[in-house]
């Protein structure tokens, strides 16, 4: 199909693969502030830079392989690609903290909580705005209109 | 997106049932008499907050979110206040004859806790404002 290429073939499915993973990340950071009080919790996430490693090699195969390639991103132990959710892709998380512990056995930080928070919200932000810019320049196309 | 904004309702929920703990510890911390009137001092409650929240209405919200696990009491022994003529005193043959015994509460230790319990909660409020506007931009993607 026509529309499948053009809507598989560029940034599209790069920044659809970078809003997934803020997301499903959006509910381990949301998890780490939900417990900040909680004894014996330690605080859980996933390497981002692992991820955009990922991604950056998904797109280089994709490159590879020519036009008409799809981008298929290989799992890895933290981010699981395929079915089981609504959105194709699970986080594990793993115990990230870099603070002491505290007498409750908790390596809280809010402040890093606080700036996990902000900064995966940006980047969920700047992956939807992009995606909408993709997709008015694809509206424009189909209406022939600029 | 789905289940995130459960998350940060279960943490407030949570921080809410710890200050109320934290209320009636302040509220009584010179109760001496039980509800049924005999001398038995209040004992200081602790709430506990565990991982997970079965009460969640999502699986995220169960597997990552928070709720109040139980609620301890304090095993620390009671304040005694030397009074022998109050009705409440230990009585004759008592290691501690003529003090009152005082729930075992210190204000200062209360306070604290409000305070972190209260930054704790604005923390969730916060998280669920940045869920509420992520959630407006993937619809915007639509509209």
């Amino acid at each position: 199909m026509f529309i499948d290429q053009v809507i598989s073939a560029d940034s599209i499915p790069t920044l659809a693969a970078a809003a997934k993973f803020a997301a499903q990340r959006h509910k381990l950071l949301l998890s780490n502030i939900a417990n900040i009080t909680t004894p014996g919790y330690r605080t859980q996430d996933v390497s981002v830079k692992a991820f955009q490693n990922q991604l950056a090699e998904a797109v280089q195969r994709r490159r590879d392989e020519g036009p008409g390639a799809r981008l298929e991103l290989e799992s890895t132990d933290e981010v699981r690609m395929g079915a089981g959710t609504a959105s194709g892709m699970t986080l594990t998380p793993k115990p990230y903290g870099t603070n002491v512990l505290f007498h409750d056995r908790n390596d809280r930080d809010f402040e890093r909580a606080m700036q996990n928070l902000t900064e995966n919200a940006a980047a969920f932000r700047l992956a939807t705005d992009l995606l909408k810019n993709r997709m008015s320049i694809l509206e424009a196309a189909i209406r022939e209109r600029s | 997106m789905y289940g995130s904004l459960d998350i940060s309702v279960g943490g407030m929920v949570a921080q809410r049932m710890r200050m109320d703990v934290i209320s009636a510890n302040l509220a009584n911390r010179d109760t001496v008499l039980d509800a049924n009137g005999e001398p038995n001092p209040f004992r200081r409650k602790l709430a506990v907050l565990r991982q997970g929240d079965p009460m969640g209405s999502t699986p995220a919200a169960r597997e990552l979110g928070v709720h109040m696990g139980d609620l301890q009491e304090d095993p620390a022994p009671f304040r005694k206040v030397y009074d022998p003529t109050s009705p409440f005193a230990r009585p004759e043959g008592d290691p501690d004859r003529g003090y009152v015994y005082y729930p075992n509460i210190d204000p200062v230790m209360e306070q604290i806790n409000a305070v972190e319990a209260v930054r704790a909660y604005e923390a969730n409020a916060t998280a669920a404002e940045v869920t509420k506007t992520m959630m407006a931009q993937a619809l915007r993607l639509l509209a």
